[in-house]
């Protein structure tokens, strides 16, 4: 009887840290959009991968940056090729913690602060960023918004066209999360 | 006489270029997408091969693959439907093989061939690949 107790707590344990700890999403929505007077630029990626580690507040972001689609077959071609240099950096990451309290027992959506480190074109810079969470036991959905100044990741606009490209571009992040199984 | 026909030479001459060179920017302005459908495949190889590619050396796989038109072909062991309406397949591995995204507007086109595709039943797309995250990326996919 005591053997079977003892199995039955292993066993919720086990499950519990198995299970839960983590949760991801291969289908988040990112879409960045710079707005001039000249020329509304807008582009969306169905394809991020993002992964929230509940136990440590971490929260890691990543994705390629050819599967922006733009309205344009030429801005997107410009966005790649010249600007991005999607060839050498087919990549852009975010890796971040959640420095606010956040109750993930709680259901109920917060705004909380991610410091953390966004790297694209082969620069890493600090940013600090705000973001609606809502926890859930089979789902968590996380949106966020950040604006970024391409000159900062060494992307040089030139200056023809600079005033077609918002000095800060705003990146927004749409996530449905869901537990990530090993 | 002969100098006016020669400035109205010179004159359609440069009215020609001109439009030409409008007719260029507008094209390149206004050019249409790819169109994976309408491509030839720089290679057609096996899921299996293609992780193994990128397992073994990304950085030299994702310069040998990224933008190619590539066919790859393996076990359906995922299937999700996404917001936007476009379907993502994964090959070989749920979490960590070959995901292939069919637009929203080739699901329709190619609905007919796709409700065959079920999990645990062989794929084949054509498709561009972006890269590699958790898995490889295929995107803009046809079904084949």
């Amino acid at each position: 009887m005591n053997k079977l107790i003892i199995l039955l707590l292993l066993g919720l344990v086990f499950s519990n840290v198995g299970a839960q700890n983590r949760f991801f999403t291969k289908d988040a929505r990112i879409n960045f959009n710079s707005s001039t007077p000249v020329e509304d630029i807008i582009a969306e990626s169905n394809q991020a991968t993002t992964l929230i580690d509940l136990v440590k507040n971490e929260i890691a972001f990543s994705v390629l940056t050819t599967s922006f689609k733009f309205r344009r077959a030429l801005m997107e071609e410009h966005f790649n090729e010249n600007y991005m240099e999607s060839a050498k950096f087919p990549k852009a990451k975010f890796s971040g913690k959640i420095v606010s309290s956040i109750d993930w027992t709680s259901e109920k959506s917060v705004i909380v602060d991610i410091k953390g480190v966004l790297t694209m074109h082969g620069v890493s810079n600090e940013i600090l960023l705000k973001a609606h969470i809502t926890p859930g036991k089979s789902k968590i959905l996380a949106s966020a918004e950040v604006k970024v100044a391409p000159e900062s990741f060494g992307i040089s606009i030139p200056s023809a066209v600079r005033d077609k490209i918002a000095k800060e571009v705003t990146i927004k992040i749409d996530a449905v999360y869901v537990p990530y199984q090993q | 006489m002969t100098k006016r026909k020669t400035v109205q030479w010179v004159l359609w001459i440069f009215l020609i270029g001109l439009i030409a060179a409008f007719a260029a920017i507008y094209y390149a302005f206004n050019m249409p997408h790819r169109n994976l459908a309408n491509e030839k495949s720089s290679y057609i190889l096996s899921a299996k091969q293609l992780i193994s590619d990128f397992r073994n050396d990304e950085t030299i796989a994702t310069q040998k693959y990224l933008n190619q038109a590539i066919s790859v072909s393996g076990e359906i062991k995922g299937i999700r439907n996404l917001e936007n309406h476009s379907i993502v397949f994964s090959l070989e591995d749920a979490m960590e093989g070959v995901s292939c995204t069919v637009d929203s507007a080739d699901a329709v086109t190619y609905s007919s061939k796709l409700v065959q595709f079920k999990t645990g039943s062989k794929g084949s797309f054509k498709g561009r690949c972006s890269g590699m995250l958790m898995d490889i990326q295929i995107i803009n996919c046809v079904p084949e």
